[in-house]
């Protein structure tokens, strides 16, 4: 197939300006997951809750579980907008206070 | 959150042994008596009533609640993409439980797949949900409402009654981790 003369064909390596990486895309920072303190959900519910959820660990569970009881929060997950939706409203179909933000909003 | 402290002491008052047992890796045991079972289910009717027809109450922001906190035009996109999602789960969680706790028994044993006993958890755990706040409860003030001459005692005692069948639900999943 003949090439288009009005195709580009030279693949030699071009100078580009460098956007620059001071400071990261609003994009690249990570979402995470709040489970937040509420005086019905059983502690052991919670506990349960995120065993299931997540695959913690007894151990892991009972620790985030103590946070969100004692300092009032807890990050639970982490990762990618679309990721941590899901994991929002899969905290919510158990009833659990979950809301989402960027990492260091 | 709640403590267990005031449901372990009521367990010991009610019963001996609990009402939800694994029985294998597959299956647990329901036991609660009849009377039991048609409260449930008259309080799953009202359950899925605000469900389907309320959703501007502080019941329904609890069972609804929003995702993103800070950042409405996100909060809006949430709602529009997941709110019937959750809708329909909460309904087909309640529909399973309804159709555990009307199975025909003569010895109020009625015995569940992992998959129902899920379904029953987060049934009890919304039904715990509306109750909680509708009596706008607090941890630290609960066990004073529950003695006779308290004027909410019914209500802190059917609250009382679905935390202690929660935590039986939990502990039947956990007690062979």
């Amino acid at each position: 197939m003949p090439i288009h003369p009005a195709a580009n064909t030279d693949v030699r390596p071009t100078e580009v300006v460098d956007p620059g990486t001071d400071i990261a895309p609003d994009t690249d920072r990570p979402w995470i997951v709040l489970v937040w303190n509420d005086p019905i959900n059983l502690m052991s519910y919670v506990t349960l809750v995120l065993q299931k959820l997540f695959g913690y660990s007894l151990e892991k569970a009972t620790e985030l579980m103590l946070d969100v009881h004692n300092k009032g929060r807890a990050v639970v997950s982490s990762g990618t907008r679309e990721h941590t939706e899901f994991d929002v409203y899969r905290l919510h179909e158990h009833g659990l206070w979950a809301t989402m933000q960027r990492e260091d909003a | 959150m709640g403590n267990n402290a005031t449901r372990r002491r009521l367990v010991v008052a009610r019963k001996s042994k609990g009402p939800v047992t694994r029985i294998d890796a597959l299956s647990y045991s329901l036991n609660i008596d009849a009377q039991d079972r048609t409260t449930l289910n008259a309080l799953l009717d009202q359950l899925r009533d605000v469900l389907m027809n309320d959703s501007s109450s502080d019941i329904a922001r609890r069972l609804f609640p929003a995702a993103y906190h800070q950042d409405e035009q996100h909060e809006q996109e949430y709602q529009r993409l997941m709110r019937d999602e959750l809708l329909s789960s909460r309904l087909a969680s309640l529909s399973l439980t309804s159709s555990i706790l009307e199975r025909e028994t003569t010895t109020n044993n009625i015995v569940l797949t992992a998959d129902e006993l899920d379904a029953l958890m987060r049934s009890i755990n919304s039904l715990r949900l509306v109750l909680g706040t509708l009596l706008d409860v607090d941890e630290d003030e609960f066990e004073a409402h529950l003695v006779e001459d308290d004027p909410g005692y019914g209500q802190y005692q059917l609250y009382s009654y679905l935390g202690w069948l929660l935590d039986w639900i939990v502990t039947a999943q956990t007690e062979f981790n």
